[in-house]
């Protein structure tokens, strides 16, 4: 670990510092001089991969692109090259990488475009997931109901094979669930991409936020297959 | 252009490559073997021992010598005290900070006894270059390799060694990846790729994709404490057991020679003999006869925690075992058939052993010299960091900010604000690992963000602001951005060598480095002088010399040759290196006639059809 300054970003950014000429935003190489630009303000992950803000992504295209712009901008190939080119390289090839790992993986695609919308969770959103949505009630209800009984079943030392099988028909409504929430976030998805409305993006955000109650239940059913697997 | 070479870094052997002529070739020494053993011991006269002289001197001087250093560089004493146990040389430190090994009267440091290695390899690369007729020789930038599963510590620390071994590190690259470098030469074609790579201290698994000459890793995983050491370790003990505990530490080296020599003759036969010579405390020495099937037995256990790490690194890419396309065995461990198995039933096809698996890194590394120097596009490699890094929040848990298996270059942000009013500093913990509390993680450093700007509690708003580059090494900016006040970051490394710890070792080791080159000018005089000598002596006991001086020395000749020599002689036995090369001048300008009567007599000799060795 090293105690090496970042420098600041200057806000002017737009203009190339070998030239001065006035770059586009979202344009990697200066036009002019055909230099690297400093990654100054800059539009968004999908503007920087050249993508329209669209949720469905076709992954060997994205994969593709990666790989370009990974050879266009790669510290191995500025070795050579000036300080600032050499720090724009850094910084343009972190924001890339981080850009396509956002990008590929589709719930954070999600969370990346509601974020940029304007959208994204806030603390008294997650504080509100942590109560039981209303259309999960009666699931949540049953599941605890049959934890409760596992568990007490477990301490007491019974089979844990007929354990696992409650706990694994105890696990089915909430999956089917899951499986349904992930049809609606497809559905809600392909609507934005057709239309670009914001209450789509008001309902995707809703979908995200019982997504996480969702996996929340999954994990400790986990948990509790988990302890019966250890007893 | 003084040269830039590619250097494995092993924890048994070093390596040192270069590309000729666009293939990478590995550079030998005077026998033709490439392999460096990272062996460093300090003789009686402060001379320092590297390589194959270092290793024969485990037997004779072993608490003056190091080896498997890999293990301690980048760790804390705490770490290292289970290895320390098992190894002749004296280790310590204090709590919390850089290890510190003893060696007689003086004490190093992990990176500078890995200075030691990486200055031989340069020399070696250096002869090479001069030896071949380089006008510029010199070696002067280098790309290292380091186990994937390297925290920044110990990544660091390997740069601190190339540093102070006097190279300009242009680059740490990940052993695994260097390896599919090397393969990837030869195959461009798109695939996924499995690395497996057990050293001799470190394991490494490694997922790879590769497509249009752009060779991404997917995940990485690994155990920076299993190697071929941990098999010796094992075999050792079996032969304790028999002899008893308690032997000289130069008994303990001639038994450790003995199992390795076993270990290596197992990969080839089903059985081997164990075989130690009689030495202090073990009068009659050691024979014992041993199975591979018995060793296999002894280290299937260390083979089977290679396999988690596997899982997991697949896990992580989102892979199965049979979407690898192929396999490549790294490190001179995978010449155990146990081993080969493993890997095998896991990936379900054979793995590819066609480069020597010793070689294959120090050629990768050599390729990744060349790409940064020549500015060459038709390869690109796009690795990650291992493992997640983050920072203590309250109750010493951990918020992690970039996470494992990020290609890297990376970047990541995080927010800080103040707790009481008008607080102007912040204290801030960073960690590497994947346990939830600090505690579990491995401390990387401290640093106070100094010069907030006062204000309410709660209201400066810190960006802290990650970085880790393409060597996987992090740095940290960070400003106010109410202020867009740039704060001041002192870094204190965990288990690292300061900023200043490293400028002063640089300037003792050129001053060292100053007097090893005299010492290393100064046996080359010696050398020189003994062979002239010998040569002249040669000739004054021809049988017949009494003929040849009579008729054509003249008067005192014979004297002053018998005096240079006498004079030389003495030079020799003295430390004053211009005194033997004036000498040595002197001595042969003596015997310059006498060499011209002795050279026309063996022609004659040879013209009237006699052996020269007849007359010699």
């Amino acid at each position: 670990m090293t105690p090496d300054q970042i420098p600041l970003r200057s806000s002017s950014a737009l203009e190339c510092r070998n030239c001065g000429e006035v770059a586009p935003l979202d344009v990697h190489f200066c036009p002019q001089c055909s230099r690297i630009l400093a990654l100054g303000r800059h539009g968004d992950y999908f503007a920087f991969f050249g993508l329209p803000r669209r949720l469905k992504v076709n992954a060997p295209d994205l994969e593709r692109r990666f790989r370009e712009l990974s050879r266009q901008f790669h510290p191995d190939y500025f070795y050579n090259a000036p300080p600032a080119e050499r720090l724009a390289s850094l910084e343009r090839s972190s924001y890339l990488n981080d850009a396509y790992r956002v990008l590929r993986n589709p719930v954070a695609r999600v969370e990346y475009l509601l974020g940029l919308e304007g959208l994204a969770p806030t603390r008294s959103d997650e504080a509100r997931t942590a109560k039981v949505p209303p259309s999960l009630l009666e699931e949540v209800f049953a599941l605890n109901e049959e934890l409760d009984e596992i568990r007490e079943l477990r301490e007491s030392g019974v089979d844990p094979s007929a354990l696992r099988a409650r706990l694994a028909t105890a696990r089915k409504p909430i999956e089917r669930r899951r499986d349904e929430h992930e049809r609606q976030l497809q559905e809600l998805s392909t609507q934005w991409d057709e239309r670009q409305e914001r209450v789509t993006l008001e309902a995707l955000r809703e979908r995200m936020l019982e997504r996480n109650y969702i996996n929340n239940l999954l994990a400790t059913i986990d948990r509790e297959a988990g302890a019966i697997g250890n007893s | 252009m003084a040269n830039v070479v590619g250097i494995d870094l092993g924890t048994t052997n070093s390596l040192v490559a270069y590309v000729k002529d666009g293939v990478p070739v590995v550079i030998g020494g005077e026998g033709g073997d490439p392999l460096v053993p990272s062996v460093v011991s300090l003789g009686d006269d402060a001379t320092i021992y590297v390589g194959r002289e270092a290793q024969r001197r485990l037997l004779t001087a072993p608490g003056r010598t190091v080896y498997s250093v890999k293990r301690f560089m980048g760790r804390g004493v705490e770490d290292v005290r289970h290895d320390a146990a098992m190894l002749p040389f004296r280790v310590s430190g204090e709590a919390g900070g850089v290890v510190r090994i003893g060696i007689g009267e003086r004490e190093f440091t992990p990176p500078e006894i890995s200075a030691f290695v990486l200055r031989e390899l340069k020399h070696r690369a250096e002869e090479h270059f001069r030896s071949a007729g380089e006008f510029d020789f010199e070696v002067d930038r280098v790309v290292i390799t380091v186990p994937a599963y390297f925290n920044d510590a110990q990544r660091t620390a390997t740069r601190d060694a190339g540093r102070l071994a006097g190279l300009e590190v242009l680059r740490i690259i990940n052993e695994p990846t260097a390896a599919s470098l090397a393969y990837g030469l030869d195959r461009r074609n798109r695939g996924t790729i499995a690395v497996y790579d057990l050293g001799g201290g470190t394991f490494d698994i490694s997922i790879l994709r590769v497509e249009d000459g752009v060779f991404q890793v997917l995940a990485t995983n690994g155990d920076t404490h299993l190697g071929g050491d941990d098999i010796d370790v094992l075999l050792i003990g079996h032969i304790l057991r028999d002899v008893g505990a308690g032997l000289p530490a130069g008994t303990v080296q001639a038994i450790r020679k003995a199992a390795i020599q076993a270990k290596w003759d197992l990969s080839d036969h089903l059985d081997a003999e164990i075989s130690v010579e009689p030495a202090p405390g073990l009068p009659d020495g050691y024979r014992k006869r041993i199975t591979r099937a018995e060793l296999e037995s002894m280290i299937q256990p260390l083979v089977d925690r290679t396999m988690e790490p596997c899982r997991q690194a697949l896990a992580d890419a989102g892979l199965a075992p049979k979407d690898i396309d192929e396999a490549v065995l790294v490190g001179g461990s995978t010449r155990i058939p146990l081993v080969r198995r493993a890997v095998q039933e896991l990936f379900g096809r054979p793995p590819h052993t066609e480069l020597n698996p010793d070689e294959v890194v120090a050629l990768g590394a050599a390729i990744q010299a060349d790409i940064l120097v020549s500015g060459r596009r038709e390869m690109l490699l796009l690795d990650v960091t291992p493992l997640s890094l983050g920072i203590e929040t309250m109750g010493g848990v951990v918020s992690k900010i970039i996470l494992r298996n990020s290609t890297i270059p990376a970047s990541g942000r995080e927010m800080f604000t103040t707790g009481i009013d008008n607080q102007t500093a912040v204290d801030i913990h960073v960690l590497q690992g994947e346990r939830e509390l600090a505690g579990d993680c491995r401390s990387l450093a401290r640093f106070r963000l100094r010069g907030i700007p006062p204000m309410p509690t709660g209201l400066p708003r810190i960006e802290v602001r990650f970085q880790i580059d393409a060597n996987g090494i992090l740095s940290v900016g960070a400003r106010e951005l109410r202020t867009e006040v740039e704060q001041t970051i002192e870094v204190k490394p965990s288990y690292g060598l300061t900023e200043q710890e490293v400028e002063r070792m640089l300037i003792e080791s050129f001053e060292h480095a100053e007097a090893d080159f005299e010492t290393r000018m100064l046996i080359e005089a010696r050398n020189e002088a003994e062979s002239v000598v010998q040569a002249t002596e040669k000739s004054l006991r021809r049988p017949d010399f009494a003929d040849l001086a009579s008729e054509e020395l003249q008067a005192g000749e014979r004297e002053r040759i018998d005096r240079a020599v006498l004079e030389l002689k003495q030079a020799i036995g003295g430390d004053d290196r211009e005194l033997i090369q004036q000498k040595t001048h002197a001595l042969n300008q003596a015997t310059q006639h006498l060499a011209e009567v002795v050279m026309n007599r063996t022609v004659r000799a040879a013209l009237s059809g006699k052996n020269v060795d007849d007359v010699g």
